[in-house]
């Protein structure tokens, strides 16, 4: 899978693509940004429902490629501007981040 | 590399907006001098925790990181509050943080946690009223180093 292969298939609201052809196998979700911090993997997909711009960051130290905010939540601009620079994935997915996780399980990425 | 390199940044109290990029800039630093990416990555985590505790925690203060051949050492400097029980705050789940600063998604309580599972060495000095400097080190091939 890549992220936009992810985007695509679980049909999510892009507000920034970021590195399309980045490949991805493996996901997290929280909202805890020290979990995610502490206990992600390298290059994960990340479903939240933060919505702030220090998520950008905790994603750039992450080499996280796409995050994908859960039950229809927005970015707020400054969050958007950060994913833009950095050229991180931001995308929104209506379902709840239970519904989101399990949709990536299904598409092949594992915790 | 060269015997030794230093990197510092000021890092404001308080300021959410910034928070994050002192740590940026030193993970950059590492990739460009030719850290291996398993020691970087273990960097990170430590530089963004102990940035964020300075943003939230201290007033701000100073995050410093110096690379030798051996070794990668990260400092961050205050002179905010310091730490009342050093013991208590090194356990996962305790945490001063506000209300505000904890539907952020921080003040969970893993900061020193993070750190200490990321560092080979992990030093704490702090006292009430005059402020705390944290240093992490980590040995550039010796896992076995590591600590808890």
């Amino acid at each position: 899978m890549t992220v936009s292969s992810v985007i695509e298939a679980l049909g999510l609201t892009v507000h920034h693509e970021g590195k399309g052809n980045c490949p991805v196998s493996r996901g997290v979700v929280g909202d805890l940004l020290s979990f995610v911090m502490g206990g992600a993997p390298e290059g994960a997909v990340w479903v939240t429902l933060q919505t702030h711009v220090n998520i950008a960051a905790v994603a750039v130290l992450k080499d996280i490629p796409l995050i994908i905010l859960a039950s229809g939540r927005n970015p707020d601009e400054e969050l958007l501007e950060r994913c833009r620079l950095e050229n991180i994935g931001l995308a929104v997915a209506s379902a709840s981040p239970f519904d989101v996780c399990g949709a990536l399980h299904d598409l092949g990425l594992k915790g | 590399m060269d015997s030794r390199y230093e990197v510092e940044f000021p890092v404001r109290g308080d300021d959410f907006l910034a928070a994050g990029e002192a740590s940026n800039q030193i993970k950059e630093t590492l990739v460009m001098l030719g850290v291996p990416s398993a020691i970087s990555r273990r960097a990170s985590v430590i530089t963004y925790e102990a940035e964020m505790n300075l943003v939230i925690h201290a007033g701000g203060g100073i995050l410093r990181a110096i690379i030798t051949p051996e070794r990668l050492t990260i400092v961050a400097t205050d002179l905010g509050p310091g730490i009342p029980d050093l013991a208590l705050a090194m356990k996962e789940g305790f945490s001063t943080a506000s209300d505000r600063v904890r539907e952020m998604g921080f003040g969970a309580g893993m900061g020193l946690p993070n750190i200490k599972r990321n560092a080979d060495v992990l030093e704490i000095d702090t006292e009430v009223g005059r402020g705390t400097t944290l240093t992490a080190t980590v040995f550039f091939g010796r896992q076995d180093a590591r600590e808890g």
